[in-house]
């Protein structure tokens, strides 16, 4: 059936635009990219909806403010970022400027952050509480969860595992963990973990895979077999049993996490680029800017990466998911951060005592599911936007 | 008479929005004749061809209206006419096949390839005849291969398909749509895809099989001189409608429809007429050579084996002579595989040639290193054949246009730029606005105008064309050749045109070269290489063009 | 392959000397503990086994030399006496077991193994039927259904599906019809293999109750109208639902009574209405099994005793349902996109232009060759399901190679972890080779170099 018409389309629409509008025209992206929003807002706001210290409040000497006095440097960088990137948004410049502004405004308010912010080293949560009961507080607002995800309540006594809204006195809509903390300001504290070692790991393998699959691609011959047998070794190693191995060694930190979760996960996106490099050194468009005594700069980066990168975001979208599905698999099997609010540590205190604690399964494991399908949903919705566009252009 | 269509409509649902394919046609077809169906793309011809064998997906497409009258023969021997779109699901699959066969025009996908030769056409006899036994249908496998003239077909009736030529899979194609004898054979395109030489076997084996079996065929082309080859009666499609049909004598000679004259006026044979009058035909003689190439050489090292020995070399170009001089077109014809298209590259380097020596405008460019080649990238040039691929999608025309400017230093701002690209759009017949559109808003047509806008926005001096038509209409290929040759005029440009189609060469160039393997067998003015070829290639080549007798 | 094995190897050693403190840190930082003996024992051993003095390289060179079965021997003052090709592969001794690795790997991949074996057949049986279905009814309710489900399966951690199985159907809470633990019970070494029933009467009747259920069923699935079905199926599911609320101990969940038989009619009732044929009779089938065999237990007399085979069987449910379900998932996607390119093909338009009716040119044509990319898949999946098992076994608390791993890192046993990634890095070599072999052999168009 090669000969049929197509009818006319409207106006003229660039690549990036006509791409974004297909995405957003699915339902599952529109529902993906929904979910990860909210994801974003609860990281960034954290501090601000799950915290024992009170926004606000009046004492004799007047007003004060614990909650904005103890924040971190990460925690007003990420609030910086976050508005910066709103006010960018609607602005007329190329997006290669805006990158560099918010690049240069994460790097003066980490800095900054770092030099002028003093929160307090120890926490002793149940302070505001005790203030408040003993008068010290005329009146204090709280946020909407008044539990920091440490705050392992040692003023109500002995706390453990109990179910949501089970204890008197104090309103846990989503139960406490082992320790007694509170099981949704953990979960809101630890979408930053999620969000970060997702963006951040998957960043560094699409680093590392672009450049060694688009020297393979390019140069081919001996830098391509070179390049393939590496390939093959590191994914020749299961995932997790490099994890773990890499664990075992060096021990455990957030940022390691991140970094060797990147480390291990680049050979999918090598591969591709690959793939797309060889097919696109052949296209004739490619032969054409080199016989018009294109720079080689300009061939590799206007002409070809362009063209391949587009497709390389769906898979850099499921690989976001995998990434957040390998740190809660390390957290669950209890090889992840020791005290910090994971998703997967909580899971496996489902199982851990005797009796199954349902609601330690239902709720981090419905956060974790629902990342990870939103994630997959709009990289399916990418693959099916990016696909058929191209051959509709070929037509 | 064999089959009657009768105002028949086909529509079709391409992403929600209802397509008449098909919009009133009637034809029909008597027993023993061959019927052309012609037209561009886009006509409708394989979807009346589709709707006849009724293998369009149901759920995307339907007849709002028409008949398909067919003389269906029963296997007692009693003759029934029946309306094909009325049928049973049952009664069509036992038409399909045994009463209507059909080819398709690709030979390299059509066959399964996981499946010997022979269990697909063994396949085909059982499924009409599910009491034949394994032997009997081996045999009648073999003598299948052996009517369509397979060497060795007890053999081959066992080799997968990949191990087959274009050529040989489309005689397999025929032989399973010939196994069962059927009365009607619809051929859609079948040796578009395939060599000149390969076309004309296939042709006369299809003309001679007609013959032993009283078959009729109803043959699907754009080629003219394919049906000169094939048919006495022909009907003229277009945008889904028959807009002429007679037979083909009249319609050669005497063409009605303003449509059909259009045709007729493309074909190469009749520009060639044309052009006698205006300067523009002529190319000036004499004068020093523009290009120079002495003993060039392209070879491929074949690599096999663990250790990735070279083992043999695959001599794509070898030891080839030419010049061209300035303003001169000059033909490189051959067929496919005989290195042309490679030859055009390395005369670029965009290949690198092996061995020999490139001159261009009286210096030696085959040696240089890529800083001091880059000043002649300017005034050698190259257009494509693919109008998809030969355009980056994610740029704009303007973008396309410009940016060759810049790096070569030519014109002093974007302005300056912008005005030299909008006159360079308007001398390839398009217009300026069409600057800040994207590739893949144009047609195939004018995306090979904004190739050829590419090539000609640096000024060069010498354009290979690299098969620039083949991949067009009749008409819009007559426009563009029209264009590169007031192109040629105006700027004194030396062109290389590298094609496959003799019609062609006849029409636009002034002298030729026929290359083969990797070399070249014979050259000289056009006139006299295509009236009084010399070499024996040249001359199997050009007797098996198909002409259209005018 | 072999250049592959080398990397693999120099990248595992790398990680391990590339660590804070080198080879035997680990060692050393439990080894404080332990009395000056014992710590120098350990010393020792590392220093024949690795050389501590020695630089990495040589290390890595000492430590291939003992892993690889091939290689030279050393003396008792460490210094190398000779070379042997039969030198057998020594892989170190765990201090935490202390066994050698070898014997530890010997006992627990076959376990692993054998999870994996049992999920693979069932992965692909679901796949395939799943996704031919959706890709013939593109665009319908079964397709766009499924796509969903499988997706969303497919975004279900594992580790989620494992907590809330054992939560739920295999705790003291909820439903306690699967084992909790193990692989199987201690009685069951005991036991014969077969199941054994006490009288011929029980057997009698069970098969009666087995055959009565799935005659039954089958008739209902394929002469029962849509409304029969349905209805039927959702009095059923109904008063399973009921029957499953009434097993629950505990007062708790009051809801249960009226959600579970709601629940259960829903979802059986939603299976009457199923169009596709053989998947609505497979399934309908298995209910009518399942209820035929409950309704004649009461009957039966005599003891029953489960024997090893079942209790084997019954212990390895939840966890190859766990380790399987994202394997389907995903494979069942890539089925449906094979099969619609494949339908759309030139070929099945030739098959179908010689009168081959629909269904041949799907079993057929079109399905020979979407098996390739199926198979090539194979090998990707392999690593996805070992890691599967590290989680699956740590949850069901399977004693195979991936729980010991887990335990292995956590230890900081590093032999032991080495030597576990090193074998899981062969086994999906293995896996790739076998998987390039069985290609090799489907498409013709391939010739093994």
């Amino acid at each position: 059936m090669s000969e049929v018409r197509q009818p006319a389309r409207g106006a003229p629409r660039s690549y990036t635009r006509q791409v974004l509008v297909e995405v957003l025209s699915r339902w599952g992206a529109r529902l993906g990219l929904a979910w990860i929003a909210v994801l974003i807002v609860l990281a960034v706001f954290a501090p601000f909806l799950a915290n024992s210290r009170p926004l606000l409040a009046a004492t004799a000497s007047g007003l004060v403010t614990p909650l904005i006095a103890d924040l971190t440097a990460v925690d007003v960088t990420l609030l910086v970022v976050f508005f910066a990137s709103l006010a960018l948004l609607p602005l007329r410049l190329r997006v290669r400027s805006k990158l560099g502004i918010l690049a240069g405004v994460i790097v003066l308010t980490a800095v900054a952050g770092q030099a002028l912010l003093t929160p307090s080293q120890i926490v002793v949560h149940q302070q505001y509480r005790e203030a408040e009961a003993t008068g010290e507080y005329r009146w204090a607002i709280y946020p909407p969860i008044p539990y920091s995800p440490k705050d392992y309540l040692r003023d109500f006594g002995d706390t453990g595992l109990e179910p949501p809204l089970a204890a008197s006195g104090r309103s846990h809509w989503f139960g406490t963990d082992k320790h007694g903390a509170d099981v949704l300001s953990r979960m809101i504290h630890a979408s930053r973990i999620a969000l970060g070692i997702g963006l951040v790991a998957t960043g560094i393998a699409l680093g590392i895979g672009v450049i060694i699959g688009g020297l393979m691609g390019y140069f081919a011959g001996v830098v391509d077999i070179l390049g393939m047998r590496l390939v093959e070794i590191f994914e020749a190693i299961p995932l997790l049993f490099l994890l773990l191995t890499f664990v075992a060694f060096f021990g455990r930190s957030l940022y390691l996490m991140m970094v060797i979760i990147g480390i291990t996960s680049w050979p999918g996106y090598a591969r591709y680029i690959r793939a797309e490099f060889l097919k696109l050194r052949q296209q004739e468009f490619v032969q054409a800017a080199i016989a018009c005594g294109l720079p080689l700069h300009s061939v590799l980066f206007r002409h070809m990466l362009p063209n391949g990168l587009a497709p390389l975001l769906v898979t850099a979208s499921f690989g976001v998911a995998s990434a957040i599905l390998a740190e809660t698999t390390l957290s669950f099997l209890g090889l992840g951060l020791v005290d910090d609010p994971s998703w997967g540590q909580m899971l496996n205190q489902a199982v851990q005592s005797s009796t199954f604690n349902w609601w330690m399964a239902a709720f981090p494991g419905g956060a974790i599911f629902l990342t990870v399908f939103g994630y997959n949903l709009v990289g399916e919705a990418l693959r099916d936007a990016v696909d058929p566009y191209l051959k509709k252009a070929a037509a | 008479m064999l089959l009657r269509v009768d105002n028949l409509k086909t529509h079709l649902q391409v992403s929600g929005e209802t397509v008449r394919a098909v919009d009133g046609i009637s034809f029909h077809i008597d027993e023993g004749e061959t019927f052309c169906l012609v037209g561009e793309s886009g006509s409708g011809k394989s979807i009346t061809a589709l709707s006849v064998m009724q293998l369009l997906p149901p759920h995307v497409s339907r007849h709002p209206a028409g008949r398909i009258e067919f003389r269906y023969r029963h296997p007692e021997g009693q003759r029934e006419w029946v309306d094909i779109l009325q049928l049973s699901e049952a009664r069509k699959l036992g038409i399909r096949g045994a009463r209507i066969a059909m080819i398709f025009q690709e030979p390299m996908t059509s066959l399964n390839p996981v499946f010997t030769v022979g269990d697909q056409i063994i396949e085909a006899l059982q499924l009409h005849d599910p009491e034949l036994d394994e032997a009997e249908a081996r045999e009648r496998a073999i003598a299948a291969l052996d009517q369509v003239r397979i060497p060795a077909p007890a053999q081959r009736i066992d080799d997968y398909p990949h191990r087959l030529s274009g050529g040989q899979r489309q005689r397999v194609m025929i032989a399973m749509a010939m196994a069962l004898e059927p009365d009607l054979l619809i051929a859609d395109e079948p040796t578009t895809a395939l060599d000149v030489t390969v076309q004309a076997e296939i042709l006369r084996l299809m003309k001679d099989l007609q013959r032993r079996q009283g078959m009729s065929i109803l043959f699907i082309t754009h080629d003219f001189g394919v049906v000169s080859q094939m048919a006495e009666r022909l009907a003229v499609m277009r945008l889904g409608q028959i807009v002429e049909s007679d037979s083909l004598e009249s319609i050669l000679h005497r063409p009605q429809h303003p449509y059909t004259r259009q045709l007729i006026a493309a074909l190469p044979e009749n520009l060639k007429r044309s052009r006698g009058q205006g300067p523009e035909g002529r190319g000036q003689r004499g004068g020093e050579p523009l290009l120079r190439v002495a003993g060039l050489s392209v070879h491929f090292p074949v690599k096999q084996g663990v250790l990735r020995r070279t083992v043999d070399q695959v001599r794509a170009v070898d030891g080839v002579d030419l010049q061209i001089e300035r303003g001169r077109i000059l033909a490189l014809v051959g067929e496919s595989g005989c290195g042309k298209t490679t030859l055009g590259r390395a005369l670029l380097r965009l290949i690198e040639p092996t061995a020999g020596r490139i001159e261009f405008d009286g210096q030696t460019i085959s040696g240089l290193p890529a800083r001091q080649l880059r000043p002649f990238r300017r005034r050698m040039q190259i257009v494509f054949q693919d109008p998809i691929s030969s355009l980056n999608p994610r740029l704009t025309v303007a973008t396309m246009l410009i940016e060759p400017m810049k790096v070569h230093g030519l014109g002093a701002d974007d302005d300056e730029r912008i005005a030299v690209a909008e006159r360079t759009l308007e001398r390839v017949n398009m217009e300026p606005g069409h600057l800040w559109r994207y590739p893949h808003e144009f047609s195939g047509g004018q995306r090979q105008r904004l190739g050829i806008a590419r090539a000609l926005v640096l000024e060069p001096r010498f354009i290979v064309c690299d098969e620039v038509t083949s991949a067009l209409d009749v008409s819009v290929q007559a426009e563009l050749l029209q264009m590169l040759l007031k192109l040629r005029y105006e700027k004194d440009l030396a062109l290389l045109f590298i094609t496959h189609d003799i019609g062609v060469v006849e029409y636009v160039s002034d002298e030729t070269a026929v290359m083969n393997a990797g070399r070249i067998v014979e050259r000289g003015p056009t006139d006299r290489v295509c009236g009084d070829p010399q070499d024996p290639y040249t001359q199997r080549l050009l007797a098996a063009v198909p002409r259209v007798p005018l | 392959m072999v250049p592959t094995l080398v990397g693999i190897t120099v990248v595992v050693f790398a990680i391990m000397a590339a660590s804070p403190g080198g080879i035997s840190s680990q060692a050393l930082v439990e080894g404080q503990n332990l009395e000056p003996q014992a710590k120098k024992a350990l010393m020792e051993y590392y220093n024949r086994r690795y050389g501590l003095d020695d630089p990495p390289p040589i290390q890595y060179l000492r430590w291939l030399n003992n892993v690889s079965p091939i290689g030279f021997t050393f003396n008792e003052a460490n210094e190398i006496s000779g070379f042997s090709l039969l030198k057998g592969s020594d892989l170190g001794e765990s201090f935490r077991y202390g066994r050698p690795v070898a014997g530890l790997l010997a006992d627990r991949v076959p376990i692993t193994l054998l999870l994996n074996l049992l999920s693979l057949p069932l992965i692909y049986v679901i796949a395939i039927s799943i996704g031919v279905r959706a890709a013939t009814q593109r665009g319908q309710a079964f397709d766009v259904g499924s796509s969903v489900i499988m997706l969303a399966l497919w975004s279900v951690p594992t580790m989620l599906t494992g907590v809330l199985l054992i939560g739920f159907f295999a705790s003291d809470q909820y439903w306690h019809w699967f084992p909790t633990a193990g692989l199987s019970e201690r009685e069951a070494l005991d036991m014969p293999f077969l199941p054994h029933w006490g009288s011929a009467h029980d057997v009698l009747i069970l098969f009666a109750g087995v055959a009565g259920g799935v005659v039954l069923a089958l008739l209902l699935s394929r002469r029962g109208g849509r409304a029969l079905r349905s209805v039927t199926l959702a009095l059923l599911g109904g008063w399973a639902g009921y029957l499953m609320s009434a097993q629950l101990p505990g007062a708790d969940w009051q809801a249960a009574p009226l959600l579970l038989p709601a629940l259960g009619a829903a979802v059986l009732g939603g299976i009457g209405l199923l169009e596709y044929p053989g998947l609505r009779d497979a399934a309908i089938a298995s209910i009518g099994l399942v209820t035929g065999i409950l309704a004649v237990t009461p009957l039966m007399e005599e003891a029953f005793v489960r024997g090893f085979l079942l209790d084997r069987l019954w212990h390895l449910a939840l966890p190859v349902i766990c380790l399987s379900y994202s394997g389907f998932a995903f494979l069942s996607r890539l089925t449906r996109s094979a099969v619609l390119e494949n339908l759309l093909s030139d070929y099945a338009r030739t098959a179908r232009a010689k009168g081959a009716p629909e269904s041949l040119v799907l079993w057929r044509h079109v399905f020979r060759n979407s098996l390739l990319p199926l198979i090539t898949v194979a090998a990707t999946l392999l690593p996805g399901l070992l890691m599967g098992s590290v989680i699956v076994e740590s949850i069901f608390s399977i004693d195979g190679m991936g729980k010991l791993a887990v335990e292995a890192v956590k230890d900081r046993d590093s032999e032991l972890v080495l030597s576990i990634t090193l074998i899981s890095g062969l086994l999906n070599l293995a896996g790739y080779l076998i998987a390039d072999l069985a290609y090799a052999l489907a498409d013709p168009r391939v010739s093994y170099e």
